[in-house]
Parts: structure tokens; sequence; C-alpha cells
């Protein structure tokens, strides 16, 4: 082999490498998030369903309920073990996975570019094409792992006899789960190919999600429409069936898709230039002022497209909550063991029932929002782009606590939108809550991410390189803790979990105490962070 | 009147670095200053101390008389600053950056900023992110000149520069100076410095090793000196005042520091075809001064 042709190689395995390394520990850290959910899904049904008369009366109640089939698509053989766990993992895990992996994508090829990272190595021996090749061989690599694990977790879960999944069955349930992760990894690298910037990229790979869920949604809920789960990928993975009818065959059109992606990637990416995307970018916009007066408007310009995001996506989860309330309240009336599990959180069943519990997830998601803005602030900062107005007449603490009332801004945005347009989704269904439980719902999940938001500015404060683990480890803390919350006897334990400090509103009452609490306490941190934020030296990447 | 910049044995430390070691240096009113030294001497770091963006580990540091470690937007209030690395928001135009920056700083001349955006031939209208290096040092320059400020802190400014507007920066320093404005110009273009700089001083590893005018760095160094001989040169290695002695064929180059007269009187008396004498340039200095400078601490001040 010629000396030049070997070095290439050995440069585009530099690629590959780089890529499996910076998925191997979020890749691990999913796999095991989908192994333990798997697991305790199938654990929880064998205790809490175990006779046949009870499992046969969740079957008939799940299995014909519109608004948990729009939730978590169509189940099938619900009164058995297989049934319900891969009904729970399938809806959840598969979008879960898909998110992830679009994200990881775009990350490691259009991110990589827009950091002029990939310039580096692209000026050595190796292609923009190959690049793009190696860094999908990275992205396997992770794919992979989190398959591995997942389907170790599910095998060791299933073989107890009183689950009794085989090792084969789980093995596909595993692989089933897999596959939006795969799908929409593929898509990701071609939106990171096809968009000028890797923020249009997550734009357009989101949208094509986007239109996914909702066929899905649509096909799973209207009773007809069955037949549309053929137009959207996410419909194909819920068609494998996995642990009731096993459907091999739909890995043909998964796998179909996920070639034509990469293959489209690798052409698109030997034929533009370095830096651009295929699709227009506008370069010379109309200019737009009127926001860029100091720290705060600024804040507010660059995170408008995160904003508008957070505050749409939280908007959605409200509606359908709203629209589906009514009929998944039917189910859960019918369902001891949901009742069960709603009584610990101390309320009636009910369309409130339902809506508490989608506003629990929606407290998730707004705590993720607060993390992320911890996580633009240190950006700012370590990007050096804070040096420009902090060596003007702006002070670190005009500095901080603007950006902190941008963030707090958002918060409240995304609460109210998610209440809103649940009262949108609720209203006219006579379910007897009205515009002001709604809203209630909507503030009540606003104190837990202003909580996080302060805990991220305290570290930020402290430690900048500390901040963004801080912060998203403890939405990512709280969020474990509420899934096994059922399980978990500790009440210290449970107080750690800063999503155990709300009521599930609107099914009970805000305990406007604890909110104030959370409230008082992230400010008292934010302010102290900022403090210390004043006093420190500014840190770069 | 107050010094533009007057440190009293600043000092910075890192953990176990110490990246500044007790500067003292003023640096006058209306004075284009010079701030040299490789990479890691310890530039940015003065430079981050004097905006107040690093906490000093001992000393003071002043603007205008302004105590800039602890009252750092009133000292800033007075001087304009330019960051080594480039980076700006990419989505912002270059209009809607120089609007942003203008805004937040003191003062902005908006004529001055218009007859500059034409002097640096900028399309404010683009994206940043469409920007070159080059063109993102542009945009950088254009906001802290227009604000006039009665400092300009000058952080490798024209690294990406082209030639044609290293004159459009080099003329830009000179106007300020005619305004009276001080600038403090950390750079590692030598002839830059040479040509814009009253005073210069030198940084390695953390000291301050020389400090002063060219003029009088020249006089404590050597002049150098090229001869070429119609036969074979004279041995000059005797000579007083004479090193560093390099001899090809016909032709001798060496150093004299001190009187020149000892060796013109050897010259005089050999066949001298051809003679240069020249002062050593700026890079010259700097690479002298880097290849014998003495222990950390000696400052030599030329002044």
């Amino acid at each position: 082999m010629p000396p030049d042709s070997r070095a290439s190689r050995r440069a585009t395995r530099v690629v590959a490498a780089i890529s499996a390394r910076r998925m191997v520990r979020s890749a691990g850290l999913w796999g095991a998030v989908f192994g333990g959910y798997i697991a305790y899904a199938a654990w929880e049904y064998a205790t809490s369903y175990p006779t046949v008369a009870s499992r046969e009366k969740i079957a008939l109640t799940f299995g014909t309920n519109a608004g948990f089939s729009a939730l978590l698509g169509q189940g099938q053989q619900l009164a058995t073990i297989g049934g319900f766990t891969a009904w729970r993992a399938m809806g959840v895990l598969v979008p879960v996975g898909a998110v992830w992996a679009m994200l990881a994508a775009t990350r490691l090829t259009r991110g990589e570019e827009d950091a002029g990272r990939l310039e580096l190595l692209l000026a050595g021996q190796t292609t923009r094409r190959r690049a793009v090749a190696q860094a999908g061989a990275g992205l396997a690599a992770g794919l992979a792992l989190l398959w591995v694990i997942t389907a170790a977790a599910t095998a060791a879960a299933g073989s107890p006899a009183r689950i009794g999944i085989s090792a084969g069955s789980a093995l596909f349930l595993a692989t089933a789960v897999v596959t939006g992760a795969v799908m929409f990894a593929g898509v990701g690298v071609l939106a990171a190919q096809l968009a000028g910037t890797r923020r249009q990229a997550n734009g357009i790979a989101a949208a094509i999600f986007g239109a996914s869920l909702l066929i899905r949604v649509v096909a799973d809920s209207t009773p007809g429409r069955h037949w549309l789960r053929w137009l959207s990928p996410l419909g194909w993975a819920e068609n494998l069936h996995p642990l009731t009818s096993p459907a091999p065959v739909m890995f043909l059109p998964i796998a179909a898709f996920t070639t034509a992606l990469a293959a489209a990637a690798a052409f698109v990416a030997g034929r533009r230039d370095m830096g651009a995307g295929v699709l227009p970018v506008s370069d010379t916009p109309r200019p737009h002022t009127s926001l860029l007066h100091g720290p705060g408007g600024l804040a507010v310009r660059l995170d408008r497209p995160v904003i508008t995001g957070w505050a749409a996506g939280l908007a959605i989860l409200g509606l359908i909550g709203g629209l589906v309330a009514p009929s998944a309240a039917r189910a859960i009336s019918s369902s001891s063991a949901i009742e069960r599990t709603i009584g610990r959180l101390g309320i009636q069943p009910g369309s409130a029932a339902y809506l508490g519990i989608i506003y629990l997830i929606g407290s998730a998601l707004i705590c993720f929002a607060a993390a992320g803005q911890v996580s633009a602030t240190r950006a700012e900062e370590a990007g050096g782009y804070a040096d420009h107005l902090l060596a003007r007449q702006v002070s670190r603490w005009h500095w901080m606590t603007s950006r902190l009332a941008a963030s707090t801004a958002l918060i409240i945005i995304a609460g109210l939108a998610a209440g809103l347009s649940g009262w949108a989704g609720i209203a006219g269904q006579h379910t007897g809550l009205g515009f002001a439980e709604l809203a209630k719902a909507g503030l009540n999940i606003i104190p837990p991410a202003l909580f996080v938001l302060g805990v991220g500015s305290f570290a930020y404060g402290i430690w900048p390189r500390l901040a963004v683990p801080a912060a998203y480890g403890l939405v990512a803390w709280s969020f474990l803790i509420e899934l096994l919350a059922t399980v978990i006897t500790n009440r210290w334990l449970l107080d750690t979990s800063v999503l155990h400090h709300i009521q599930p509103v609107p099914a009970a009452q805000p305990d406007w105490t604890s909110a104030a609490w959370l409230t008082g306490l992230g400010t008292l941190a934010a302010l102290t962070g900022t403090g210390l934020f004043s006093r420190r030296d500014l840190a770069g990447a | 009147m107050d010094a533009a910049i007057r440190t009293e044995g600043l000092t910075k430390v890192f953990g176990e670095t110490r990246a500044l070691n007790s500067l003292s240096l003023e640096v006058a009113a209306g004075e284009v200053f010079g701030y040299l030294g490789p990479n890691g001497a310890g530039k940015t770091t003065t430079i981050r101390l004097l905006l107040g963006m690093l906490q000093a580990t001992s000393g003071q540091a002043e603007i205008f008389g302004i105590d800039c470690q602890h009252h750092p937007v009133e000292a800033h209030r007075r001087l304009s600053y330019v960051p080594g690395e480039a980076s700006l928001w990419p989505s912002l135009t270059g209009k809607e950056t120089l609007e942003l920056l203008g805004r937040v700083q003191a003062a902005t001349d908006t004529a001055y900023r218009d007859v500059l955006i034409d002097r640096f031939q900028l399309d404010p209208s683009k994206r940043v992110r469409a920007y070159s290096k080059g063109n993102r040092q542009k945009l950088l320059l254009i906001a802290s000149l227009m604000s006039r400020a009665d400092l300009l802190v000058l952080d490798e400014p024209t690294s990406g520069l082209d030639p044609l507007m290293e004159q459009a920066f080099r003329h830009s320093v000179t106007e300020a100076r005619e305004r009276g404005q001080a600038v403090f110009l950390s750079s590692h273009i030598l002839s830059e410095v040479e040509a814009l700089c009253d005073r210069v001083a030198i940084l390695r590893a953390g000291d301050l090793i020389e400090v002063g005018t060219l003029a009088q760095m020249r006089h404590l160094s050597a002049v150098l000196v090229e001869a070429e001989f119609g036969s074979a040169p004279p041995d000059l290695s005797q000579v007083p005042g004479v090193r560093d002695v390099e001899v090809q064929g016909n032709r001798v180059q060496c150093q004299v520091t001190g009187p020149v007269r000892p060796l013109l009187e050897v010259l005089a008396a050999s066949p001298v075809r051809h003679l240069l004498m020249r002062e050593p340039s700026l890079e010259e200095l700097f690479l002298a001064i880097y290849g014998s400078a003495g222990a950390p601490g000696e400052v030599s001040r030329a002044a």
C-alpha cells in the first residue's frame, strides 16, 4: 500500500474514533436508561397486575383508549407482560432515542464543521465525503453500544420465570426500541449536509421528526386511519410489534430509509462547499436592532429560536394533553393499578389526574430548558463573546442579572404556554376544568425550573466549568427519582428531586409554600452566584 | 494629569504559574505604547487585568487614575478594547454588532464610524458568520476606534489583516495619536510597533525585561557592521567592542558595542570595497533580548 494512502486511512479513522469517543458516554447513559426503563416496566406490570382478571381489565381499557394510543401508540396483547412492556417501551423510548440520535448526529457533523474543527482534519489526509462516512461510523458505534446495553438489560430483566421474556424476544425488543435512534441519526446526518448551520440542521431534522410523530399520533388515535402509519418512520417502528406479533419484515423499510439517508448525505457532502449547505441561508438579512441595547436584549435576540422552540414544544404537550384528557381519564378510572399510583400522588382519577401527570412531564422539560439557559450563559463567557460587553459599560452584575431576567422570562413564557394551550385543548369538553385551573397548572411548573436556573447560576459563579454538568445533573437526577418514585420509600431521597416539591396540578391545588421556597431559594442562589461571578476571573473554554 | 495606565507591582498567579510578576509600568496620556513578548509571556494577562476581567493576585492597576480592579466600569468609560480572538456572535450582522457595541460603550462618533467602514472596506450588511477572520477583526477595530476613547487597548489587533488594511490600521492609530488618544498596542508584528510606537516594553515569562524608546534601546545594543574587502579581511575579533565576527570569503559581519572608533581605524587601514553600518531593527533587538536576556526580574530601564 502506498504510504500516502495509509496516511489517508489513518486520518479518516481519526474522525471515526473521535466521533465514537464523543458518543460513548451519552450512549452508555441512555443505554442504561433504556434498559432500566424496560426492566422497570416489566417488573411493575408483573407486580401490579398479578391476576389474569386484572390483566384483562387493563388490556380492555388501554387497548381501546384513543388518549393513550395517541401518546404511546396502539397497544397489542396488553393482557400479557410482553405486550404491555413492549407498548410502554416502544411508545416512550423510540421517540426519545430518535431525538437523542438526531441531535448527536448534527453535533458530530455540522457542529464540528461550524466550530472549524472539521476544517483542520479536511486540510489533512481526508475528504469531506469520507469525513461524513467516518462520523457516521462513529455514530453507528454509539448506536451499537446503546443497543448492546439495552439488549443486555432487557434479556436480564426478562429471564425470571414470573416475567418470562425469552432471550430472542428480548433482543428483538431491544432492536426495535433503537430503530428510532438509527433512523433519526440518518435524518440528522443528511440534514447537517443540507443546512447551512447546525441550528438550521436541527430545525430540519426536528420538522421531520415532528411530522413523523404527528402522522403516528393521528394514525393511532383515529379509527380507520391505521394505514397512515406506513407514511411515518415512527409508524414503521411501531409495526415491528415486538413481544406480541413480531414482524421482522418491517426492518426492511427501516434499513432502506436509513441507507438512503446515509447515501444521500455522502452524495451531498461531496458536492457542496465547506462551511455552506445546499439550502440557502441569507447572509445579508435586514438589520433588526431594536433588542440590541444591552446584555438582556442580546440574550433574547440570540435565544429567540430556543425560546420559541421550548414554548411551542410545551404548548403542543399541553394542547395534546388537554385534547385527549377526557378519554384518557376514562381509561384511568378502570385501572386499579393506575388508580393506586395516582392515589399515592394524593389525587382523584379523572381528566385532572391525567393532566396532572402531563404537567409533571412538562415540569421536567421546562427544567431542561432552564439548564439549557445556564449552558448558554457559560458559552457566552467561554467563547469570548461576553468580553465585548464586559470591556465596555456593562458591569458583571448587570450582564448576569440581565441574562437571568431573560432566562426567567423564557421559563415563565414556556410555563404559561403549557397552561394556556392545555386550557385550549380541554375547552368545551365538559371536564369541569376551567381557565383558572389550567393557568395554575402552567404556573405550578415554573418554580422548579427557577430553582434549577438558580443552582446552575450559583455553580457558574463559583466554578464556571462545573455549571453545565451541575444544572443538567440536577434535572437528570430529579427525573430519575420521579421515574422510580413508586419504589422509593426514603423520604430524604425523594426530597432531593426538585420535581418532588410540586403538586400534580390541576388534579391537586398548587402548594404555594413549596413554590415560594423553590422560587426564593432559586433567586437567592442565582443572586449569590451573580455576586461570586462579579468577583472571579473570567474563564475561557 | 493622570497617566493613561499605571501599574504597581501587578502580579497574577494561576495555580502554580506566575503569569505576571510584579509589573510596574506607566503609559502617558497621548502616548502610543508597544507591548511585546513571545506567546505566553503575559501580554494578554496584563490586558485582562487592566480591564478587570482577571483579579490581581497583588499590586494595583489604574486607568487615568481610576482603580480598574475595583471600578472596572468607570475605568472602561475612558478606554476601548480590541481582543486578539475575533469571536463575535455569528448570527448578528456587522451593522447590528456595531449598533450593539456602540450602545454599550461610553460614546460613539457615528460620522467617524462611517469613515472607518469606508476605510476598512467592510460590508456591514453581512452576518458575522459570513465574514473572514480579517473582516471580523476589522469589525472589532471599527467598534473600538469609533468610540474615540482616551485609551485604546489593542491585543494583537492586526493578526488577520492584509497589508492594505494594515496601512488603514496604521493610519487610524496615527489619527488617534494626533487627537491625543493613548494607545496600548500588544503585537507580534514588530515592523508595526516600530512604525507606530513612542515607547516599547518587552515581557518575558511574566517579567518586564526592557522598557524605553526604540532609540534608547538601540543605544544599549550593538551596531551591525557588514564589510567587503578587496583581499583577505583583517582579523577583527581582537578589536575592542567587536563581537560575533563571521567571515565568508572576503565578507565580514560583526557587531560593535560602545565606541566604533577602534573598528573604523582598523577598517581604514584595510582595502574596504563596501561598508554597511546600521542600527538593529526591533526584530533584531527582540531576538537579541530573547537570546541573551538576564534572569527574570532584572528590568533594564532604558529611560
